[in-house]
């Protein structure tokens, strides 16, 4: 290692000891955003560091979960990896968990989407994983074009990398098919089969990435995602390298059929999740297998993998079971809502939107969520609004035909939901910077059980 | 009072100008005619259609990217005598963002000037840095000021004459000099408050439907709603930008 990129690490690691030991501060960002400074070549060097190679995760929703798995099945094989697992996933974050960490077989790392430009021409992964693309936080990335013209330029500046993508999202192939022209190895997982559900009300990317002309769908899986054809030029869904056929997503989780073409077909179930999830376990799965994980090391992990970053979190508050959810954009609210009604209990919902820098300002996006689906069943017991933008989501569940009071906390949710059975649960569903707060309460007032 | 009334909603290619929950000002518009009484049929407008005016009162488009403002921006070229028959004979339009610069007589897409409408006498051209934030404007449509967001590389320069929508008290508006924002000529609003600019400015929506409902029967008279989500929603946002310092 050069001795400027030695003394920034070294740095770097005296700015996390004094944070965390010194001042009990998190360290996620901090002494990456040092030591970057002192060597803006740090990631370059410090990826000789990983012995058989390095995955990137990237992806509008689902990164978190993916890349964790991703690791977690890594380690139950017996590989040291090196890993950002909390989620600081800018440049600053990578650069943190890289130069804090010791020699390791794998660096799995999540990235913001527009971080690939920074992280990838230096680290060069073996391998990026490209999850979906879906409108988000349009005041801080701009428009998907912008995002996908990044990761594009990414991906032509680390030529040995191979994209590993999503082929039923028409925004993701987007990508692949420019980063294929580029010369850029393109591997794609997907379903294998009509997951038969009802299409989201305001569905993006109808139109094809090459012509414009309106795509043609055999059938949907969620929002854009779905096995879609262009009518008037080449653009369609890919012959899939990873596959899951044979689908089941109820309350219990998700479980499916994953398949390798030209390789067995094994069974892969979690107790968490509904159909985002099963693309995100099948892109960890084809991840992992690519990384030489076998069927059954994969499982260990997934059984042994309890979020505990708020994804997914299940508590328990004086024995009323509570689910707290990140959800911070369309696609993934809507794909809430559908978990929640899965749900075939009676139940409450504390909806929490804040408008921090990090969860984008503009929170015009609630508007295209389909709380009207709220409406349908009978059980839905109560609907309560949070977060600093409250208001705004009470008078969104207003014009739904839902009426909904205002909760400042969990607590005072939990409170308004009292006379409730406590068989009722009650989800909790934020998005980004309302999610540690709702974490921290929660798990002092009940109990956390996985 | 309120039986027998109908106005119908012309939504503009819904499927391409629905960046920020431009969903939301249709739904808003629809279920406050509904709690009155007046029936209103919503008429989506998409690619594959000819839009007709003939019979519409309110006209909708909303917000897109570049590239989508431009297929519509397209489409309405075609229609576009119809269009301005329509604005002149006293017809109601609310345009967003987007649809907004595509009332004017040009704006810039890139460095590639895009001809507009030209149903208002305004132009858009375009400067940096694109202008982004919480906006709040007084304006003579709303007893509230009118609050959302804004988010727009283009600036829009008002012929003279036209009549803003109203004076900016926070955020950038039409170009981020004049304190003006939006343009207010016969019964077309145009403004950069973009997505669901109805929702938490129900004054705003109350004045698209009465001056249709002027046009159609005559007279305007609208119960009154419970609005009280609505102008709490507005009132803690106004708060908010009102104790601020200002942007830009």
């Amino acid at each position: 290692m050069r001795l400027i990129s030695a003394a920034a690490t070294g740095l770097g690691r005296l700015v996390h000891w004094g944070l965390t030991k010194v001042l009990h501060r998190n360290a996620s960002q901090l002494p990456g955003r040092i030591a970057l400074a002192l060597d803006p070549q740090l990631i370059a060097h410090l990826r000789e560091r990983t012995g058989k190679g390095s995955i990137v995760v990237c992806g509008t929703n689902g990164k978190t979960t993916t890349n964790n798995v991703i690791a977690a099945s890594l380690e139950a094989s017996g590989m040291r990896v090196l890993c950002n697992r909390a989620g600081a996933n800018m440049v600053a974050g990578v650069a943190s968990a890289l130069l804090l960490s010791g020699a390791a077989d794998w660096a799995v790392l999540e990235a913001d989407e527009l971080s690939t430009i920074h992280i990838l021409p230096q680290l060069r992964p073996t391998y990026l994983v490209l999850l979906n693309l879906f409108r988000d936080q349009l005041d801080r990335a701009g428009e998907i074009d912008h995002v996908q013209d990044t990761i594009v330029a990414a991906l032509a500046a680390s030529p040995s990398t191979t994209l590993v993508t999503c082929g039923d999202d028409p925004l993701s192939m987007g990508v692949a098919v420019r980063a294929a022209q580029a010369g850029i190895r393109v591997l794609t997982f997907g379903m294998g089969e009509d997951l038969g559900l009802a299409p989201d009300r305001v569905p993006e990317a109808r139109f094809c990435q090459a012509c414009g002309t309106e795509l043609r769908y055999e059938y949907r899986s969620y929002a854009q995602l779905g096995k879609f054809s262009c009518p008037n030029c080449g653009f369609a869904h890919p012959e899939l390298d990873f596959v899951a056929t044979a689908v089941a997503v109820d309350r219990e989780g998700v479980s499916f059929d994953f398949s390798r073409p030209g390789e067995g077909t094994r069974r892969i179930h979690a107790d968490f999740g509904g159909v985002y999830m099963a693309y995100n376990l099948l892109a960890a799965a084809a991840a992992a297998s690519l990384a030489g994980v076998d069927a059954a090391h994969f499982q260990q992990a997934l059984d042994g993998y309890h979020p505990a970053n708020g994804r997914l979190q299940r508590f328990d508050v004086d024995r009323r079971e509570v689910v707290l959810n990140l959800a911070k954009n369309p696609t993934g609210f809507n794909q809430n809502l559908s978990l929640l009604l899965a749900d075939d209990r009676p139940k409450a919902a504390f909806l929490v939107v804040n408008d921090n820098y990090n969860d984008g300002r503009d929170i015009s996006w609630i508007w295209d969520v389909d709380f009207e689906r709220l409406t349908g069943g009978e059980g839905m017991c109560r609907v309560i609004a949070g977060g600093h933008r409250a208001n705004d989501v009470q008078v969104r569940l207003k014009y739904a035909g839902i009426e909904a009071r205002i909760a400042d906390s969990v607590g005072e949710a939990l409170c308004q939901v009292g006379d409730l059975p406590a068989e009722c649960p009650l989800y909790v569903l934020t998005n980004y910077s309302a999610l540690w707060s709702a974490k921290d309460e929660l798990e002092s007032l009940g109990e956390h059980h996985g | 009072m309120g039986s027998g009334r109908v106005l119908r909603l012309v939504h503009l290619y819904p499927e391409l100008l629905n960046l920020y929950g431009d969903s939301g000002n249709i739904l808003v518009l629809r279920r406050r005619m509904e709690w009155r009484g007046i029936t209103c049929e919503v008429e989506e407008v998409h690619t594959s259609d000819h839009p007709s005016f003939v019979d519409a009162d309110i006209a909708f488009v909303g917000g897109g990217s570049d590239r989508e403002q431009r297929i519509v921006c397209d489409y309405l070229l075609e229609v576009r005598g119809e269009l301005a028959a329509f604005v002149e004979d006293g017809g109601v339009v609310g345009a967003v963002c987007g649809g907004y610069q595509l009332l004017g007589h040009s704006y810039l897409m890139g460095d590639e000037e895009v001809r507009g409408l030209s149903l208002v006498d305004l132009y858009t051209d375009r400067g940096t840095p694109r202008l982004i934030g919480n906006i709040a404007v007084e304006s003579r449509i709303s007893p509230q000021p009118i609050v959302g967001f804004e988010n727009h590389g283009g600036r829009t320069h008002l012929g003279v004459g036209v009549e803003p929508m109203g004076k900016v008290l926070h955020g950038f508006g039409n170009d981020g000099k004049t304190g003006e924002e939006g343009c207010l000529y016969k019964n077309v609003v145009g403004t950069y408050v973009h997505g669901p600019l109805l929702p938490k400015n129900p004054g705003v929506a109350d004045y698209l439907i009465a001056r249709a409902l002027e046009r159609r029967y005559g007279a305007a008279e609208l119960e009154p709603l419970d609005d009280a989500a609505e102008l709490a929603a507005n009132k803690v946002m106004c708060d908010r930008l009102m104790a601020q310092e200002p942007e830009g």
